[in-house]
């Protein structure tokens, strides 16, 4: 967003110069860089540049046991990991025909969130960041650790889970766990006046963000977009809702979206998705103790699976938008074919070489983390 | 259990010669089509059954068949439907057509299918390199690309007992068994 007293200044071509943007930058959770074209501080033209986060995965779980690979799959995207290990298990259970226990299914839906409630509260952090707002993004990562100490209770591991496994879960809940799961979430409405106090409300931020890196509803179709960043543009188009899945179709939450689709209302709608996770994990803790039964469906040795000639192709609501996997099986012990489909592919590249054009330098690295893309899912 | 494709889909496929409809889910239709009817499929999907959101374009490589298996996987946000279609084009010359037309998030699918795999797609916008920059070999998602010669190629072994190492076997530790002609051997540059 321009101040009030902006003047543009017309350059002539020649005065046009490129920038490399990263691939170390505050604007991203992880290594990427833009190729932008510059006319003074006006972006002119933005090409972007990925590969630095290449591992190779979908090669790697090629040749791995089908079992093998949740070992994988969370690695993909560091920030908000379960929505993989999740989306994965669920095309191997289409594949191999397994029931998931209703216990099962619930303790994944408690994770699914969990996941989301970091993944915004990081994001949080990371958009006052890169404003220059360093005390948010202390807040943000301090309060996201919060949860990450009950995920090392639960699963014994602070981002890499390795929790959700085709037919269910690896364990139960530990013994008070949904007790301090609730305190948890008590500790965290009471920090939202303090968040809105210092970031959301704020004025500065407000003007930074608005009308940066804005699409109208039309494009954000046209281009792919989906997740937070398409209710951002008043579309309520929720996977959760649309395509359920576990046991969405069971809790009660709203879908909220704003209509400005640009970077504030993208920070907003997270903002508001906080609280309906929240909800929904309040519903959760509610029910999880009457719901009885095993965490795991009867399987035979996990090193000797061998899964039925097919394909499956799975789609979970991630933090960031519609993450799917496409698996694929010769009815071998290994799959075939795993393609990853995360929702940073179309924000990370095309989308953000649409809309920064435009927009000031200063702001790109603000575009670009209100998207919440997450290059590690670019790369695979 | 096999159901009833809704009619909206079935007059849309009615058009479409020589497909296959497999509907076995609640909201996942499979259809398997000849690749020359592609386009007109994603076209009629998009203009009277509401198929907006393109969710990805997946390839398979079927060797023995000496096949690339193409999936375009559509979403409607109006029925709650996806649409899976599956093509099947010869791995050689590996050549098809753009989606980028219909769909622009084909885009950036095609261009990491050309990456991955060496498959061309006429009328793209882009099939320049984006994750393989400095990378001049094959292309490594195909299953003739084995990523254990390629390291067994490019890199030596060489010993590898560190102090630490020694101290953990002598303690009983069990390491496990490393691949190399003596004991422990770690890959180095």
């Amino acid at each position: 967003m321009r101040p009030e007293n902006y003047k543009p200044v017309k350059h002539p071509p020649s005065e046009e110069y490129d920038l490399y943007f990263g691939p170390n930058h505050p604007g991203i959770e992880g290594n990427y860089a833009l190729k932008v074209r510059l006319s003074g501080d006006e972006v002119q033209h933005v090409r972007a540049d990925g590969g630095y986060l290449h591992r190779g995965f979908e090669k790697l779980m090629e040749e791995r046991l089908w079992i093998q690979n949740i070992a994988l799959v969370p690695r993909i995207c560091v920030p908000d990991p379960v929505p993989m290990e999740e989306t994965y298990s669920r095309a191997v259970e289409i594949l191999g025909q397994i029931e998931v226990p209703e216990r099962a299914q619930w303790i994944r839906t408690l994770c699914l969130e969990m996941s989301r409630v970091t993944a915004h509260l990081f994001y949080f952090g990371g958009h006052a960041a890169t404003m220059g707002m360093y005390s948010n993004m202390f807040w943000g990562v301090s309060d996201r650790d919060r949860v990450l100490d009950l995920f090392e209770e639960l699963t014994g591991a602070r981002v890499y889970h390795m929790y959700t496994t085709p037919g269910g879960v690896r364990r139960d809940i530990p013994e008070g766990f949904l007790q301090r799961l609730s305190e948890t979430l008590d500790y965290l409405e009471t920090r939202l006046p303090e968040f809105d106090d210092l970031f959301f409300a704020n004025p500065v931020v407000e003007n930074r963000a608005r009308g940066a890196g804005p699409m109208s509803p039309e494009q954000a179709l046209e281009w792919g977009v989906t997740g937070p960043n398409l209710r951002a543009c008043g579309l309520p188009f929720d996977l959760r809702r649309d395509d359920p899945y576990l046991v969405y179709d069971q809790l009660e939450f709203d879908i909220p979206t704003r209509s400005e689709g640009d970077a504030y209302a993208r920070t907003m709608v997270r903002r508001e998705e906080l609280i309906q996770s929240i909800y929904i994990l309040r519903q959760v803790i509610a029910r999880l103790p009457s719901v009885k039964g095993p965490i795991r469906a009867p399987l035979p040795n996990p090193l000797a699976w061998n899964l039925p000639h097919g394909d499956a192709y799975t789609r979970t609501e991630s933090s960031k938008g519609e993450l799917g996997f496409f698996v694929v099986s010769n009815g071998g012990t290994r799959p075939w074919r795993v393609h990853v489909r995360g929702p940073s592919q179309m924000h990370a590249v095309q989308v953000l070489e649409q809309i920064t054009v435009g927009q000031r330098l200063e702001d790109v690295a603000q575009i670009m983390f209100s998207l919440d893309a997450c290059p590690p899912e670019v790369d695979r | 259990m096999t159901q009833q494709v809704p009619e909206q889909l079935h007059a849309v496929f009615r058009e479409i010669p020589g497909i296959r409809v497999q509907h076995d889910s609640e909201r996942r239709v499979r259809v398997t089509l000849r690749a020359d009817t592609l386009p007109a499929l994603l076209e009629l999907l998009k203009g009277r059954g509401g198929y907006l959101h393109l969710s990805a374009i997946s390839c398979v490589e079927w060797p023995e068949s000496d096949e690339f298996e193409l999936v375009y996987h559509l979403w409607s946000y109006e029925s709650k439907m996806m649409v899976s279609a599956h093509i099947r084009i010869p791995r050689d010359p590996g050549r098809f057509i753009s989606v980028y037309d219909i769909h622009s998030p084909a885009g950036f699918f095609e261009r990491d299918i050309h990456e991955m795999y060496g498959v061309f797609f006429d009328g793209a916008p882009d099939m320049g390199k984006f994750i393989l920059t400095e990378w001049d070999g094959p292309p490594p998602m195909r299953k003739d690309f084995s990523t254990l010669g390629y390291v067994n190629d490019t890199y030596e072994w060489q010993p590898y007992q560190p102090e630490w190492l020694q101290q953990a076997e002598q303690k009983g530790a069990r390491v496990l068994p490393q691949e190399g002609p003596d004991g422990p051997l770690r890959k180095t540059r």
